[in-house]
């Protein structure tokens, strides 16, 4: 796997879902591509880079939403995306020979429950950060925690619909993706260890 | 406090050099252990204060968005031109203007359209009372809107817009509010501008009825009356004995025979003050004050003579 590209992926979606993104919400949900680029990417790289590679993506998201504080001034918490899509990664891995991978609606899926499941962990998160310290208001503020609950699970299912054609689209580009295909075959069993 | 002084690096220190410990890190964090050592770090690192994130996190977040500047400004300037972002609304704009003008435009017909509307209503109204008053007589009413006073200020004499044309003859009864004698036509009506006479310059024969309303079993010549002559305030003073029984407040209404039919029973005034007369120590005074003005009123009804017959065969 090249991880030049990878990366170039992510920041090329992180830049449309923080511009043009907008272009695509529906009632208040606003598709991410970020998402759909780390699935695609979960779904056929090493298992052994796959949560790095998510906890990379996650990173980014993370650097790339800052928090507005009640004196106006940004904070930027590393952690809540990062960690929400570690545990998305470890959510997707098991799918990962459930699901055909080369189906852009089964990568759909996939993705839905990545978001969901890192959504979770982003809002957790949040509300540790909201008892632990007071004056952190989290950038659902002066919202509660099950509201943004229910708005990114309208996003994740968002996500969801989105990946379909992203996925169909970044399977044209495989092969940049330097993905290893090569099996290595145990004799005797019919077993194979990627 | 630097970051390997903690006391258990301090032990690790003490047993072996930096480079003995950055091999082990690296040989023994390998795989699934350095994921889990990353996932606590991170963890530690997102539940630390504001104020230890603050300074270097925002830093960071700078350097990392520079690279995706511009793809961000390419996608912010398709998103305005796939969908503009909505204009500020601007008070002095020239459309905000015209459409406040319009719609200030449309408000004022509008409103003129109701007090239209209202004026027919009451005209209609008046034009019942009167026709329900006059019964069969024959005599045609003629709706006049008020001109103005008349320029030459003789007689207190008032403009109305209805002559000879509708049939208005002179001492017509010019009508206001269904039963107010308002005032008579004068000498001399135009073809289709008249001039009227405020009843209060006319001399009136009236009878004072109770204000609280009349005995229809009753008959007219039970009440008191006097004739009405007018004075130079707009008033009317006129003579009853001294033991006529009169309050104030008391209506006056016509019994002139002058008017014809129409004008006998109408409400011409109500008496204001009980006065004595010293010229005759028998009798008493009334003085009496008009219900309208005919210069304020804005319409009027005027009783017109019916329409000749046309003669048969006779365009």
């Amino acid at each position: 796997m090249r991880w030049s590209v990878y990366l170039l992926m992510i920041l090329v979606s992180i830049a449309v879902d923080a511009s043009a993104g907008a272009l695509l919400e529906i009632a208040g949900a606003q598709p991410r591509f970020l998402p759909c680029v780390t699935v695609f990417a979960l779904l056929s790289a090493p298992k052994i880079y796959a949560v790095r590679l998510a906890m990379l993506a996650g990173l980014f998201a993370d650097l790339l939403s800052p928090t507005l504080r009640v004196d106006g001034s940004q904070l930027t918490v590393i952690g809540p995306w990062t960690l929400g899509f570690a545990l998305g990664a470890l959510a997707v891995l098991p799918l990962r020979s459930l699901l055909y991978h080369r189906n852009p609606i089964s990568s759909g899926f996939a993705v839905l429950v990545f978001s969901w499941l890192a959504a979770v962990v982003f809002v957790a998160l949040w509300m540790v950060r909201q008892g632990l310290w007071s004056g952190e208001q989290p950038s659902w503020w002066p919202g509660t925690g099950a509201r943004e609950m229910w708005h990114q699970t309208k996003t994740a299912l968002a996500n969801g619909v989105i990946a379909i054609p992203t996925v169909w689209l970044l399977e044209k580009s495989r092969t940049l993706w330097g993905f290893s295909t090569a099996k290595r075959v145990v004799h005797g069993a019919a077993r194979e260890l990627v | 406090m630097g970051p390997f002084s903690l006391p258990t690096i301090g032990l690790v220190r003490r047993r072996m050099n930096p480079s003995r410990f950055f091999r082990f890190l690296t040989g023994r964090l390998t795989g699934r252990r350095l994921d889990w050592a990353i996932v606590v770090v991170l963890l530690l690192i997102a539940l630390m204060p504001a104020r230890g994130l603050q300074p270097w996190t925002g830093d960071l977040a700078r350097i990392v968005a520079v690279p995706i500047v511009p793809l961000m400004h390419f996608g912010l300037a398709t998103r305005d031109r796939l969908r503009p972002p909505r204009a500020t609304f601007d008070p002095r704009a020239p459309e905000v203007i015209e459409m406040e003008m319009a719609s200030e435009r449309y408000r004022t017909l509008f409103e003129q359209q109701r007090l239209r509307v209202e004026a027919l209503e009451r005209e209609m109204l008046q034009l019942r009372a009167v026709r329900a008053r006059l019964g069969n007589s024959g005599a045609e009413l003629a709706t006049a809107r008020v001109v103005g006073l008349d320029p030459t200020r003789r007689d207190g004499l008032v403009r109305i817009a209805v002559g000879l044309r509708h049939g208005v003859r002179r001492d017509a009864a010019v009508i206001a509010h269904g039963d107010i004698l308002a005032g008579v036509i004068g000498a001399d009506p135009g073809e289709f501008i008249s001039l009227a006479k405020p009843s209060t310059r006319c001399t009136l024969g009236v009878r004072l009825y109770p204000a609280d309303g009349v005995e229809p079993a009753r008959e007219p010549s039970v009440y008191l009356g006097t004739v009405l002559k007018p004075t130079d305030g707009g008033l009317w003073l006129g003579d009853i004995a001294s033991d006529a029984e009169v309050s104030v407040g008391q209506i006056a209404r016509l019994s002139d025979d002058r008017f014809g039919s129409a004008g006998r029973g109408m409400r011409v005034g109500r008496v204001r003050r009980i006065l004595p007369n010293e010229e005759v120590p028998l009798a008493r005074r009334v003085e009496v004050e008009p219900l309208i003005e005919l210069a304020d009123e804005s319409e009027v009804i005027v009783v017109v003579d019916p329409a000749p017959p046309l003669s048969g065969g006779q365009p």
